[in-house]
């Protein structure tokens, strides 16, 4: 049995002034080593989620817990030394003047002796593949670079939990690539647990489990191929099939007989050529 | 850009690599004493002085007169002010209604001296200096002012903040204007009015995203742990040397002497 690393229990919020609950009975948990993706569409109340995981807004009922530590106002600076946060827009995160000033910053802010800092921040930019860059200032770099150091901040903390609410939203498919290839080696070599929040499927693709969100709940929650099986339910959800999923669809329709596990390019072409071989 | 920035010029020199702590009193102290140096021997010892940490430096000499080009007017103007306006000793030259006068020589060199001496020891401080050191100059000597609740690690990380931001604010501006431009805003010409007008159209989405990035920045400072300066460490290391000490010293050194020595 997996260690359980988060559990979200009930959670509810509501804005100041707004009619409805941002986020309305939200239950899940992410246990080691997964890679949990939340989708759902603009205004879903992911971001929310995503705020009030890292203490940032107060639950206004249920209750969150890392490991066995549940996040109050006591716990709140300590909870966000063990799980990190990258958020969407690259620029607006990035506080040092220098690659290796920003990545320090967290550590910093914990008391982290110079020493231990020093060698912390070689080995998180290392992680990242920015070992190039140290010394250089943000506007010498590209989107993708930016939130690869964004990561990097966070790793530099060794948390225990990574958390990406868009991070990959705001930039090209390069930069796209990037940073999501660093969180495949991360989830590789480390094990690292990974919540990631996306409106983008064909990104949610890579994860574990999946949970969509609709208008602040839980609407499905699942294996990728669990979730991208419910076909037309997730236009419902006003979400975007991921190009793999439309052809396999297509495909499907045409009376090839595929299988609802396939959720990967690798996968669907795996079964394709076994069918064509079986035949 | 660069004007904002600072001069900055990377080089390996022993004024570059010196604790910006050091350079920074030194500027201090230095400046102080321009102002009491009173006679030509007081002003030669602290042009000789800058002088030489101006060839330590190893910039060409190029940087250092630009750095001194915008104030050259002003020097000129104070020049001729006093050269024209104090009438003391004996007449050196006369056009009809106007007189230089010895005194008057005297003043405007000595005045324009002053002037441009701490105009290029300001320069060799922003040479050899990035804004990042200064700033954590301005902190490490400043912190003791903490205990009398002056806010200085505040101040220190909000000066290195808005330095991080502005290349990309300004990348921001410049993008907005080609935007706003090719939707047909003329910002160079047209009736004043209009100017002021495509002015406004610029200024206030920039504002409203600069206000945008705040707000965001702060969340994701407080997202990585940030809570004020209290128990907080610091990744760049400030190290005084006996080069330091050197440079300080001799600086008090000078100022020493200009005391003995003035008027
Ligand atoms: N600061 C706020 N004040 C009031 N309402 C907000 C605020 N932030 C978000 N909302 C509302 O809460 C809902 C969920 O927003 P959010 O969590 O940002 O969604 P998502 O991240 O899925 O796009 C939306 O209807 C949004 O308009
Ligand atoms: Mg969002």
């Amino acid at each position: 049995m997996k260690q359980l690393v988060l559990s979200v229990e009930n959670l509810s919020f509501q804005y100041l002034g707004q009619p409805n609950e941002a986020v309305r009975n939200v239950t899940f948990h992410v246990y080691k080593g997964d890679w949990v993706a939340i989708v759902g569409h603009n205004g879903s109340g992911k971001s929310t989620v995503a705020k009030l995981l890292i203490g940032l807004l107060k639950p206004k009922h249920g209750e969150i817990r890392l490991f066995d530590t549940v996040l109050n106002e006591a716990t709140v600076w300590q909870l966000r030394r063990r799980m990190g946060i990258v958020f969407q827009n690259p620029d607006n995160q990035f506080v040092g003047t220098t690659v290796q000033d920003d990545v320090a910053f967290a550590l910093e802010n914990n008391g982290i002796p110079r020493e231990e800092m020093v060698e912390r921040v070689q080995a998180a930019i290392r992680q990242v593949g920015m070992e190039a860059f140290l010394l250089k200032e943000p506007h010498h770099l590209s989107g993708g670079q930016k939130q690869r150091v964004a990561l990097a901040g966070i790793l530099a903390l060794r948390p225990d939990l990574i958390i990406l609410d868009e991070a990959t939203s705001m930039l090209d498919p390069k930069g796209k690539q990037e940073v999501l290839e660093a969180l495949i080696d991360l989830r590789k070599k480390q094990q690292m647990t990974i919540l990631s929040i996306t409106h983008d499927l064909e990104e949610a693709v890579q994860a574990d489990k999946i949970i969509v969100m609709n208008e602040g709940e839980i609407v499905a929650n699942g294996t990728p191929s669990d979730v991208f099986s419910l076909g037309e339910k997730l236009a419902e959800f006003r979400l975007d099939l991921p190009f793999v999923m439309k052809i396999k669809k297509e495909l499907q329709q045409t009376g090839i007989p595929l299988s609802v596990h396939s959720a990967t390019i690798e996968e669907l072409v795996d079964e394709l050529w076994t069918l064509y071989l079986n035949k | 850009m660069n004007v904002i920035i600072g001069r900055y010029v990377p080089s390996n020199s022993v004024i570059h690599r010196m604790d910006p702590r050091a350079k920074l009193l030194a500027m201090f102290i230095y400046a102080a004493s321009v102002f009491f140096a009173n006679n030509g021997v007081t002003y030669a010892m602290l042009t000789a002085f800058l002088f030489i940490l101006l060839l330590l430096l190893r910039v060409p000499f190029s940087f250092i007169l630009k750095g001194l080009r915008p104030v050259l007017w002003i020097v000129l103007f104070t020049f001729l002010l006093h050269a024209f306006l104090t009438k003391e000793g004996a007449t050196l030259y006369q056009i009809g209604e106007l007189a230089i006068y010895e005194g008057g020589l005297q003043k405007g060199v000595f005045i324009s001296l002053r002037f441009l001496l701490l105009i290029a020891m300001t320069t060799w401080l922003t040479i050899s200096t990035t804004p990042v050191e200064v700033t954590d100059a301005v902190e490490s000597i400043f912190g003791p002012l903490k205990r009398f609740r002056v806010p200085v690690h505040e101040l220190a990380l909000m000066m290195s903040i808005s330095l991080r931001f502005i290349p990309t604010l300004m990348e921001e501006t410049e993008k907005m204007i080609k935007a706003q431009a090719a939707r047909g805003v003329d910002f160079y010409g047209g009736p004043f009015g209009e100017r002021i007008k495509a002015m406004t159209a610029l200024l206030i989405p920039l504002f409203i995203h600069a206000f945008k990035r705040a707000e965001e920045l702060a969340i994701a400072m407080e997202a990585r742990g940030y809570r004020g300066g209290e128990g907080r460490t610091k990744y760049r290391l400030l190290t005084w040397g006996s080069i330091d000490t050197w440079l300080l010293a001799s600086t008090v050194g000078v100022t020493i002497l200009l005391l003995l020595f003035r008027a």
